[in-house]
């Protein structure tokens, strides 16, 4: 049983899919990308039970009885989340390809510390790549969104 | 009342909400259902050079679940390139392959797990060959041939003189001749590339592929599967960045999946794996630069030579146009009587090397700003005075100022670029040796670069767009142009905005899709704000023009007396007779039994062709101009580097998407940081040692310096609004900023980048003992 | 052929939810079973086809007990398999008594991977690079191996045998780390890498000294990334051991360490510049672990 976005799935996997090809190719939620598959870009971010993970390092399997968060389980309906909105307002972005996984570290990071310093808010995102944006931006964006975020 | 009511705007990016929700698909997010769809997959040669003597298929063919097994005999023996002389590229080795993992086969099957265990399958029998990987051996008599339709193995050569170099030399003050190499990078952009391709029975093919030029891929299939252009369909999906790597080419799993698609019949998917990526992707050129600069005694520059030797590997791909770069624009920013160029671009049994953002020019570029420094340094002169002394003024309006190869500047602001950097606190504090603070040695340098905008290549240069005005007063904006993540459709959308008087949100453009949207060259040498923008600010114009000659016909004035702004619709002379946009716009297509209001425009700007045989002329439209700070600390007893700040300022002309281009400027500062400290594929024999994200390092949110941004405005003639090119500037300007930093930290010149710690650590020891204690006390 | 894979190969899964299940299932299986904890070394090595795929993949993340960290005066700190490398960075007697262990979990990965990584995954997978080693041998940790037939202690300096290798038999599988509280929070443990997060160590250092009246009482130093196991410097401890801390001692020492280890030449550094590094870090990092 897996459950995305608050909502549950029966699913009959092979043990050998991740979490990441799972989503993206059982659930049709494509907003999870996949960059590097090796754990080392952050493109596959996703949360669960509360924290980031790298989906295409976790088994289906694993995530069995687990809540997981992905991008599309942010917004509510049409209202962004702040971080999203942050993002949107500040150029935090420009592909688009791992701003996913980017905005699921900022959330928990701004879940957990609601107010980051710059050194705080760059070793949050330590794991996430981007190659577009020299970070500049998505550390500003993020800034942004601490204002605006209410904390744990 | 402010010039512009859109441009110049801090307004998000167009596709902004789409990425952030997740709701933007990029090519492997497209699929068709399941039973229907095929995976593809490549079997690649270990093999750096060795000839192909058999291919045996039938073990795949026979697994189940394989539906399709293609080799290189099944292409008919099509080849292609960027010029008609250098089709030298099959979508699969054919005789022979030429780099470590060219592909070999192709499979199809049902599944990925299924495909990838076809291609274990494939047994073949190859011949291994000499391999040669030094670009300088390979050019030897004697070397081994990678291809035999040239000699020497030199895919590319060119030899330029202006003026008299030699003679220049022997009258200058000072001379120096120094040897420069750049790095094995990557463009490292985080989305593999992938396609999906169906190729109807009835002779269509439409493929979803991550194309940063679209329109290149259209010409590739057309001539390949020897189909109409008409019959060809590149649908463009999110682009998750190209940089001008190998998604702005074609690559062979695009001419394998379509292949097998004609072949069974189904829809083909094929996603590259990040690590066949970075080892059989086309990566930046690694080039040598021998660079011999003269200079009179105040520090004005008498001549540069150039030598070029640069690592093309395999093919040829769009190296000419690599080659032609690194030296037509030697001649920019500083005044230069006398320039000769000797550029040799040589295949070796490595990785092809083509365009990087920044191509050609970043290499050369570096070599003779960093001689110029050791110059300015030999005269006593202070590296600002240096560059301004040389610097080109910017021309007055209505001049035209043209180097000794014929390019030619309507504007200039480089000299405005390198007085307000060297305003800044930072450099106006900086201390000439270097300081100190525990093991970290601090230094502050500085850089002055030029790159071009509105490039072209050879072949078709023009593109154009269509707006088209729909009955509420809303706006569909129809271009070829690709937006591959650089913010091109929100520029165009601000430009159309701009010029229709409406507001960014009321103006809707979608993905590049062959079979409706024009021509375009393609997302390249920072042409698209410039061209297609040219031609989105026609179109618009077009449509404008008959709207407003149907508010001229409903107010009974002349259209020239109407404006539109703000999304209303006034009489100049009398602005109490206004009204809504939306309702001009229903009056303007309901007027009689009905009127399509459409706007068509093409782009006009620097139609010369490339000379590239000479090096006479242009390569761009206009050109942008960077200086650029950089404040680093050296640790001198482990060499490791860390960047604390940029100060960056841009003459990009007119910033049109301020938001955007500073994005831009800053990601390009940061990828140049990358190549400067720490990119770099570690070759053995042929193989890619680090094709990895660990190995191949490129700077994370821990690495990047404070970076400040300096706007220097010189509304270009020759773009939209003043626009001149605002992405590529700052990864030529940033590796020689950071090189005179560490200089300025540590008194050593590196001249071979990457500057990897180990490598400060040795040239510290070898040059700088005094610099280096023996362990610092507590 | 040279293929490049995306997918995982096959393998049967099994998640026991009791640790006698998971020794019979290792006893029974052996070299064709696999442990999986965090998965963060294990998978991307599957992907990469860079060992023989298992033909089982036993999950011990159902077993109970296994993930909590428990330290006691005296007997000191034990922290069972299933500890993340995240729960090690953000434990404060952690933080505060074994700040050697807490500094290296620090300096791992990303945020990401330690969230899943685990402490005993890291030494179990015996990189040479790897983080925790050092630390743990500077602590003197000891390792309770269990299999069917019984448990064994085994101290940490005998546990790694060459790159990729440890004592454990494929029955085996490490259930808890313990760490004694000799030296406690006085530990410092110095990462050198290119960049500033992410990269594997080039060099890893770790020290704790104990001093009495500016006399060494104790100390250890333990190196990582330049050796085929991580290795404790012991010729370069008994420079420091007894003596009055004084600069020339801790460059000796220092010295001695760097030509005490073994390191290799690959694509990430020079066995010169690593035996140069070695000097460097272990000098820092006795200064730094003097002062702390």
């Amino acid at each position: 049983m897996l459950t995305v976005n608050g909502k549950s799935y029966e699913l009959s996997v092979s043990p050998w899919r991740t979490l990441l090809e799972v989503i993206r190719e059982d659930l049709g939620l494509t907003g999870t990308k996949e960059g590097c598959h090796l754990g080392e870009c952050g493109a596959c971010t996703v949360i669960m039970d509360g924290k980031t993970v790298n989906s295409c390092l976790v088994l289906a399997t694993e995530a069995d009885g687990k809540q997981v968060t992905t991008i599309e389980g942010l917004a509510d309906g049409d209202k962004l989340h702040p971080v999203q909105q942050a993002f949107v307002d500040h150029g935090g972005l420009q592909c688009g390809f791992c701003t996913p996984g980017m905005i699921m570290s900022a959330k928990v990071l701004l879940d957990e510390k609601p107010d980051p310093s710059k050194e705080e808010i760059k070793r949050a995102i330590a794991g996430n790549m981007c190659r577009c944006t020299g970070y500049t931006k998505i550390i500003e964006s993020i800034k942004a969104a601490a204002g605006n975020v209410e904390g744990k | 009342m402010a010039e512009f009511s859109v441009i110049g705007e801090r307004l998000p990016r167009v596709d902004a909400r789409e990425k952030v929700t997740g709701k933007a698909k990029y090519a492997a997010d497209y699929s068709f259902p399941k039973p229907d769809m095929l995976w593809c997959k490549l079997s690649r040669s270990p093999y750096p050079h060795a000839r192909i003597l058999n291919i045996d298929t039938s073990a795949a063919e026979r697994l189940s679940g394989v539906k399709a097994v293609v080799t290189g005999k099944d292409f008919g023996g099509w080849t292609w390139g960027w010029m008609p002389a250098t089709r030298d590229e099959p979508p699969l080795a054919v005789d022979k392959v030429r780099y470590m993992a060219e592909a070999v086969a192709g499979v199809a099957a049902i599944d990925e797990d299924t495909a990838e265990e076809a291609c274990e399958l494939i047994k073949v029998d190859y011949e291994e060959l000499p391999s040669v990987f030094d670009p300088e051996k390979a050019m030897k008599d004697g070397a081994p041939k990678v291809h035999d339709y040239v000699k020497n193995n030199i895919s590319v050569e060119y030899h330029w003189n202006f003026g008299d170099a030699d003679k220049a030399f022997a009258e200058s003050y000072i001379v120096r001749e120094d040897r420069f190499k750049t790095s094995r990078a990557t463009h490292g952009y985080l989305e593999p590339p992938a396609i999906l391709a169906y190729y109807d029975p009835t002779g269509y093919i439409t493929v979803w592929a991550a194309k940063q030029s679209p329109y290149f891929h259209y010409r590739h299939l057309s001539a390949c599967f020897k189909l109409p252009l008409s019959k060809i369909r590149v649908i463009q999906p999110f682009i998750g960045g190209g940089f001008g790597g190998t998604k702005n080419d074609s690559l062979a799993g695009d001419f394998c999946a379509v292949l097998l698609s004609k072949l069974t019949g189904r829809p083909v998917k094929y996603v590259e794996s990040m690590e066949e990526e970075l080892m059989t992707s086309r990566r930046r050129h690694s080039m040598i630069v021998y660079s011999k600069m003269g200079a009179k005694k105040d520090g004005a520059l008498t001549a540069i030579h150039h030598r070029v030797i640069a690592d093309g590997g395999g093919y040829t791909a769009v190296g000419p146009l690599s080659i032609y770069l690194a030296g037509f624009a030697t001649t920019l920013p500083y005044k230069l009587p006398n320039f000769k160029y000797d550029a040799y671009r040589v295949f070796t049994n490595n990785p092809i090397g083509a365009a990087m953002r920044g191509h050609g020019i970043t290499h050369t570029r570096f070599a003779a700003e960093i001689q110029m420094e050791m110059i300015a340094e030999e005269l006593g002169i202070d590296p600002v005075e240096m560059r301004m002394r040389n610097a080109i003024d910017n021309p007055k309006p209505g001049t035209v100022y043209e180097t000794i190869n014929k390019v030619t500047l309507k504007t200039c602001g480089i000299k405005e670029a390198i007085r307000k950097v060297a305003e800044t606190p930072i450099w106006r504090d900086r201390d000439r040796t270097p300081v100190k603070e525990g093991d970290i040695s601090w230094g502050v340098g500085l850089s002055g670069t030029s790159y071009l905008g509105g490039a072209r290549q050879m072949g078709h240069q023009s593109c154009a767009a269509i707006v088209r005005i729909c009955e509420d007063g809303t706006v569909n904006l129809i271009t070829g142009a690709t937006d591959c993540g650089q913010g091109s459709d929100t520029v165009l959308c601000m430009i159309a905005a701009e010029e229709l008087g409406i507001e960014l949100k009321d103006i809707d453009i979608k993905r590049v899709d062959t079979a409706y949207t024009p021509v375009d060259p393609g997302s390249y040498g920072s042409r698209v704000t410039i061209l297609a923008g040219q031609a989105t600010q026609k179109a618009a114009r077009e449509a404008k023009k008959q709207l407003l000659e149907a508010a001229a016909k409903t107010w009974q004035v002349a259209p020239e007396d109407i404006e539109i702004r703000h999304r209303k619709v006034f009489v100049v002379s009398d602005p109490e007779k206004s009204m809504p946009f939306g309702k001009l716009a229903r009056i303007a297509c309901y007027s009689g039994t009905g009127a399509v209001i459409l706007g068509t425009g093409y782009s006009s700007y620097g139609v010369e062709p490339l000379d590239l045989t000479n090096g006479i002329g242009n390569g761009g439209t206009s050109y942008s101009f960077t200086a650029q700070l950089a404040k680093v600390g050296v640790d001198i007893e482990t060499g490791k580097i860390t960047v604390t700040n940029f100060t960056i300022a841009s003459d990009c002309g007119r910033l049109l998407s301020p938001i955007t281009a500073e994005g831009q400027i800053e990601g390009g500062a940061i990828q140049g940081l990358g190549q400067t400290l720490y990119e770099d594929f570690v070759m053995d024999k042929g193989k890619t040692l680090n094709p990895s994200f660990l190995d191949y390092k490129m700077p994370l949110s821990m690495d990047v310096p404070d970076i400040e941004l300096i706007d220097v405005v010189t509304d270009d003639p020759d773009g939209p609004f003043g626009a001149k090119e605002a992405s590529e500037g700052s990864i030529v300007s940033t590796p020689p900023a950071v090189v005179s930093a560490i200089h300025n930290a540590t008194g050593i010149w590196f001249k071979e980048l990457p500057i990897t710690p180990e490598k400060v650590v040795k040239a510290l020891r070898e040059k700088a003992p005094e610099l280096v204690g023996n362990g610092n006390s507590p | 052929m040279v293929t490049f894979y995306r997918r995982l190969p096959k393998f049967y899964y099994v998640a026991p939810n009791a640790i006698e299940e998971v020794l019979s299932l290792l006893s029974q299986y052996k070299d064709r079973a696999k442990v999986i904890a965090g998965g963060t070394d294990l998978v991307p090595k599957l992907k990469r086809r860079e060992i023989k795929a298992p033909e089982y993949i036993i999950d011990l993340k159902g077993i109970p007990d296994l993930d909590s960290i428990r330290y006691s005066e005296g007997s000191g700190l034990r922290l069972g398999a299933l500890v993340t490398i995240h729960a090690v960075e953000t434990s404060p007697v952690i933080g505060e008594k074994f700040s050697v262990l807490f500094q290296a979990a620090q300096s791992m990965a990303s945020a990401q991977v330690r969230n899943r990584g685990t402490i005993a995954g890291n030494i179990c997978n015996a990189v040479p690079s790897a983080d925790t080693a050092p630390a743990l041998l500077v602590l003197d940790a000891e390792l309770k191996l269990i299999s069917l037939r019984g448990e064994r202690l085994v101290k940490i300096e005998d546990f790694f045998i060459g790159p990729n290798k440890t004592v454990l038999t494929g029955e085996e599988i490490l259930q808890e780390i313990r760490v004694p509280e000799l030296l406690g929070g006085k530990g410092v443990y110095l990462k050198l890498a290119p960049r500033h997060s992410m990269d594997l160590a080039v060099v890893g250092v770790a020290v704790a000294v104990v001093l009495e009246n500016g006399v060494c009482r104790e100390v250890r130093i333990a190196l990582g990334a330049v050796n085929p196991i991580p290795m404790r410097a012991r010729k370069a401890e008994s420079i420091i051991k007894g003596q009055r801390m004084k600069a020339e001692v801790v460059e000796r020492a220092a010295q001695i360490a760097a030509e005490e280890c073994r390191p290799i030449s690959d694509h990430r550094a020079s066995a010169e510049y690593r035996i140069e590094m070695v000097r460097v870090l272990t000098k820092r990092a006795i200064n730094q672990a003097l002062f702390s």
